[in-house]
């Protein structure tokens, strides 16, 4: 089985060279010549105003909690897909029971206006 | 033996990882190095002939709850000064409950529980066993109860999400695009009104009045 998965094993090496040989290439042949205005932090040219660390609103964390969560739905219904075949009808009905538990769900944040941005 | 060397490049990055999440300054790299043990942890577990176990890994913690981690590390505004401050005067007491921690680690997973000799390497399966369609049967007959506790588990997390963090924001300005699309053209327009044009008011000669 391990050898499907070969191509996917270059693949990734493939991938971590093209990313880290341009950085290690800019960092051998690059001219560095550093002074404090240069490393220095600026905002379009002139100093900056406030540090890079805001806050971020929590209404993100809510779009990305209830992302994972279907995220997560669909965790549960590739192996029932792949499976169904061979399960039948008290696979099908047990799946209709699991998305009907979570569109209870869908239909609480719905009607809470949680996908409403304002 | 190739698969052997790729097992211990992997577990090496994991391990190291782990180490530089908990040794990180920052939150955020943290979360990086966090992110990176998973990837590994997923390459290990492809190793294991889990396929299936190895991708949701890549895409529900790596794709979704990593986020989740880093939304949460950007919220918080942590001041690392402040957290830094009782470090050596808290060292003994932390040190010492680490202590009783890894002492009751070992006494529950002892050595016993490890090696080849207690947990022989089970035969490679083969390439026409799918793990997602094995799971598949076992998940949806023999433990169809516990997956339907998942689904009252991931709306109970819906539900607390939305009460802990749903804000309602009465004094926003925004504009409804529904509301926009909807306007008919006779009364809610502006309405121009056509009118007869009036005399010209006369004109007062400043001069004149002083």
């Amino acid at each position: 089985m391990l050898d499907n998965y070969l191509p996917i094993l270059i693949f990734i090496l493939v991938g971590i060279l093209v990313g880290v040989g341009p950085l290690v290439l800019g960092y051998l042949l690059g001219p560095r010549r550093p002074d404090s205005e240069k490393d220095s932090p600026y905002e379009c040219g002139f100093a900056a105003f406030e540090s890079a660390r805001l806050k971020f609103d929590v209404r993100y964390y809510l779009v990305a909690i209830l992302f994972i969560i279907f995220d997560l739905e669909i965790a549960f219904l590739f192996p029932w897909a792949v499976a169904l075949g061979e399960l039948g009808l008290f696979a099908f009905w047990a799946m209709v029971v699991f998305l009907g538990i979570l569109v209870v769900g869908f239909i609480y944040e719905w009607k809470k206006g949680a996908l409403e941005w304002e | 033996m190739a698969e052997k060397l790729i097992f211990y490049i992997l577990a090496v990055i994991t391990l190291w990882a782990s180490v530089m999440v908990i040794t990180r300054k920052n939150p955020v790299h943290s979360v990086l190095f966090l992110v990176l043990a998973f990837v590994t942890s997923a390459g290990l577990w492809v190793l294991l002939e889990a396929e299936f176990l190895g991708i949701v890994l890549i895409l529900v913690y790596v794709g979704a709850v990593m986020v989740l981690f880093l939304f949460v590390v950007m919220m918080l505004d942590i001041d690392l000064a402040t957290i830094r401050a009782g470090f050596v005067q808290n060292l003994p007491l932390a040190g010492l409950i680490a202590a009783i921690m890894a002492v009751e680690i070992l006494l529950i997973v002892g050595p016993g529980n490890f090696g080849l000799d207690a947990f022989p390497k089970p035969e490679p399966l083969g390439a026409e066993v799918s793990n997602t369609r094995e799971l598949g049967l076992l998940l949806y007959s023999v433990y169809i109860y516990p997956v339907e506790i998942a689904a009252v588990i991931l709306l109970l997390a819906i539900v607390a999400a939305i009460r802990l963090t749903l804000r309602r924001r009465p004094d926003t300005k925004f504009i409804d695009p529904a509301q926009q699309v909807r306007v008919r053209k006779g009364p809610d327009r502006v309405r121009l009104v056509k009118m007869a044009a009036e005399d010209v008011a006369p004109v007062v000669d400043k001069g004149d009045a002083q």
